[in-house]
């Protein structure tokens, strides 16, 4: 019952605030895990518990329906109407007579709720999935639904403490701007869910080896794999894009191998098709300590790469 | 009266869930996703020669969820988009014809046929992507596929009339129905989604002049039709002899010599292609 943070579910301590009246529910929440993983603090009122959680927003909250001077529906709403606290998960607790009706739940935006008699291993497993399920959701690409920068951080960060041997690949298009600027950013995004398609499979198709695919955001990707497989990788998703990709333009910009657009300055200008630049900084021997170390490295490689108009890569394979 | 007909057909064509295809290109493109090491050029291959596997695969990578609508008309590229897990998936859930497998043998044939044909022309006329030509080579009869599998009544009422009034499949057709397969190529290439380019070839072979956006393509799929039927290599559903349009070889600016270089490939390419005994 009492884990550690190490064995848990979670990455770091998870604070949680209850706001409850009741005492009992309160004390077995706090048994159900060790204050290492999980930290409860509890509100018996919900009105002192707003400003808290406006100020230190927890990882979870979990509302009593039976609060006396505010009603849990009303805290949930509270929350979830405010963008950025929207993402924090929320358990509703009620009575059987509270869901004798059926309720909007568009209209009470929660993420589960647990009904009484409380049996603690459901009580423990709902809340350790709503929680799990929030830090996936929460960091999810909105488009391509791949893990975004959290995820990349963390993973990156997995790798260099467990002094692990990886390759870690930015990718990134060139004249994609030019692209949503003349054809408009629903046929972007046409562009970015292909793209993050084909290069998930590509990574996928290397079976029984350690590998991740992240989406840092707009036209910018990410992929780790093993040293040994990483240029293999490379040039099957140059060959693969720089074949698909001629098939999102207009036939007249196929024919003619261009499009005319206007630039940043506003000039109009005339930009190649698209083409996708990698940039790969290989660690081996744990010569690199941290995070920081890997991106400042991909990002000036990610110049050498760029400076390239056609499809390419660039390994770095520098030695401690 | 044809209205109420041509609403209930539509429905029924429209509602089909399991395409059933012959058993020989499944078993081996089954064989090929269970073994590590088969590359998706070798997949797509194998694909590429069933016109059934080749709708579900362009229908899949189609579709809104994926995030492109209508832009992938290349089985490569539906291979490399969809991925090895969703491939099995298309490949696991597709069953074979019990009953009609002996007749839809000759339109495999057929089918096949138009579509090594197509490629064979559109690299002649000096088009970019042939093998795009050959999709649409290879769908230009599903309708007819999908009549037989929806509609079996209607299918053989349509299959007599042919032999009764000696008609092409395609009169038999308008003659029972009042309308073709390339209408009911129309409504399927629509509701799936598939890109314009096959869309238009599908539903306008027999008429490409017709054509509004992609005529070339539309004439390359009518030539094939043409020439396949020529060759007798398989069987599209009728023993009459196809009407070749002039419009089609004008707007490729083919010469009767063309025809006969194409002709001349396709018997080389047919002698391979007849190892794949359906």
């Amino acid at each position: 019952m009492s884990q550690t943070l190490e064995y848990s579910l979670f990455q770091r301590k998870q604070i949680a605030f209850l706001l409850s009246p009741d005492k009992a529910f309160a004390e077995m929440l706090q048994k159900l895990w060790s204050p290492d993983v999980i930290e409860f603090k509890v509100f018996e009122h919900g009105g002192g518990a707003i400003e808290h959680l406006f100020n230190e927003p927890p990882d979870l909250l979990v509302v009593d329906n039976r609060l006396s001077d505010i009603s849990g529906k009303e805290i949930a709403n509270l929350v979830k109407s405010e963008n950025v606290y929207r993402q924090l998960p929320v358990v509703m607790c009620v009575d059987p007579v509270d869901v004798e009706e059926p309720w909007n739940w568009n209209k009470i935006e929660v993420d589960d709720f647990l009904v009484r008699p409380f049996n603690p291993s459901e009580v423990r497993d709902r809340i350790n999935l709503t929680l799990c399920r929030a830090m996936r959701a929460l960091d999810a690409n909105p488009l391509s639904k791949l893990p975004g920068n959290t995820s990349i951080i963390q993973r990156i960060q997995q790798l260099i403490d467990g002094k692990e041997d990886f390759a870690l690949a930015y990718c990134d298009l060139d004249y994609f701007k030019s692209y949503n600027d003349k054809y408009g950013f629903s046929r972007g995004d046409e562009i970015l869910m292909m793209s993050a398609r084909l290069i998930v499979n590509t990574i996928r198709s290397y079976q029984g080896v350690m590998s991740f695919v992240g989406h840092v955001g707009g036209d910018d990707f990410v992929f780790i794999l093993p040293p040994d497989k990483v240029e293999d990788a490379c040039q099957r998703i140059i060959t693969a894009f720089d074949d698909i990709v001629p098939h999102f333009y207009d036939p007249d910009d196929r024919a003619r191998g261009n499009i005319t657009s206007v630039d940043r300055e506003g000039n109009t200008k005339v930009f190649p098709l698209m083409a996708i630049s990698i940039a790969v900084v290989v660690n081996t021997e744990a010569r690199i300590e941290h995070y920081g170390e890997v991106s400042s490295i991909a990002m000036g490689l990610k110049k050498k790469a760029k400076e390239d108009p056609e499809s390419c890569y660039v390994i770095d394979r520098r030695k401690a | 009266m044809e209205e109420d007909l041509k609403t209930s057909v539509r429905g029924e064509i429209l509602s089909v869930k399991d395409l059933p295809t012959l058993p020989h290109v499944l078993d081996e493109v089954t064989k090929l996703v269970e073994d590590p090491d088969a590359s998706s050029e070798a997949i797509a291959k194998v694909i590429s020669t069933d016109q059934v596997l080749s709708a579900k695969v362009l229908k899949m990578v189609n579709s809104p969820i994926y995030g492109f609508p209508g832009r992938i008309s290349s089985i490569q590229h539906a291979l490399v988009l969809l991925g090895f897990n969703v491939i099995r998936g298309i490949i696991i859930s597709t069953s074979v014809f019990d009953m009609m497998e002996q007749a839809m043998k000759g339109l495999w044939e057929h089918s096949l046929g138009c579509a090594t044909a197509c490629n064979i022309i559109a690299r002649r006329a000096g088009f970019e992507d042939p093998e795009e030509y050959a999709v649409a080579g290879l769908l230009h009869d599903l309708g007819k596929v999908v009549t037989a599998v929806q509609l079996p009544d209607l299918h053989k009422t349509i299959t007599d009339t042919v032999k009764a009034k000696e008609l092409t499949y395609f009169q038999a057709e308008k003659d029972v129905m009042g309308f073709g397969h390339d209408r009911i190529n129309a409504w399927l290439a629509r509701h799936w989604g598939l890109p314009p380019n096959i869309r238009e070839a599908m539903s306008r072979h027999h008429a490409p002049q017709l054509a509004e956006f992609y005529k070339p393509m539309s004439c390359v799929v009518h030539i094939g039709d043409f020439l396949v039927r020529l060759f007798e290599f398989g069987n599209s559903g009728d023993d009459q002899t196809a009407y070749l349009r002039p419009e089609a070889l004008i707007e490729l600016k083919f010469k009767m010599s063309d025809l006969d270089k194409v002709m001349d490939e396709m018997a080389d390419q047919f002698l391979e292609v007849s190892d794949l005994t359906f």
